[in-house]
């Protein structure tokens, strides 16, 4: 057995096979689509809860967010089923 | 990894996989961002009352609508 031939599932590389490379791009592109998906909800959630930011966050404030979090997670669903029961 | 990996027919079709999972993703994203503005004109209740969600329905089905005429418009013009 030569050193080429180790750690991997056939065709890839000894240090680095192609399913490691995609378990990793997999938990790359998760990170990435939350992070964008935090900003996104972010933006809307200040424009419309922190209409006049005072000197800390206010509890109608905060219970605004929290209820601005679960709608845009409501919307980005139905929008997702309107796109996919249609075709 | 090794560079002749990259033609492994594996490692294309993850690829193709993720590039039409990060395509949907970024439209849904996009009509969930462009819909809400629209949509959701107060603030956020406990729940969506039923014109809100009517609403965020029918934003999108009219921007499927509308995307289907634009590229008719565009084909028709080549």
């Amino acid at each position: 057995m030569d050193s080429f031939s180790t750690g991997s599932s056939g065709t890839g590389s000894p240090q680095f096979s192609t399913d490691e490379f995609m378990d990793q791009m997999k938990v790359q592109l998760a990170q990435a689509y939350a992070q964008e998906f935090l900003e996104t909800v972010r933006g809307k959630c200040f424009e419309k809860c922190i209409t006049k930011p005072g000197s800390s966050l206010s509890g109608s404030e905060s219970s605004c967010i929290s209820r601005c979090v679960d709608r845009y997670i409501e919307a980005t669903g139905i929008v997702g089923r309107v796109l996919f029961s249609s075709r | 990894m090794d560079p002749s990996a990259l033609n492994s027919p594996d490692l294309q079709r993850f690829l193709n996989q993720e590039k039409e999972k990060a395509m949907v993703n970024e439209m849904v994203a996009k009509l969930t961002s462009v819909c809400w503005d629209k949509c959701i004109t107060g603030t956020p209740g406990n729940k969506f009352s039923s014109s809100e969600s009517a609403c965020l329905s029918n934003c999108a089905q009219r921007f499927m609508d509308l995307t289907m005429i634009i590229m008719k418009r565009i084909q028709s013009m080549q």
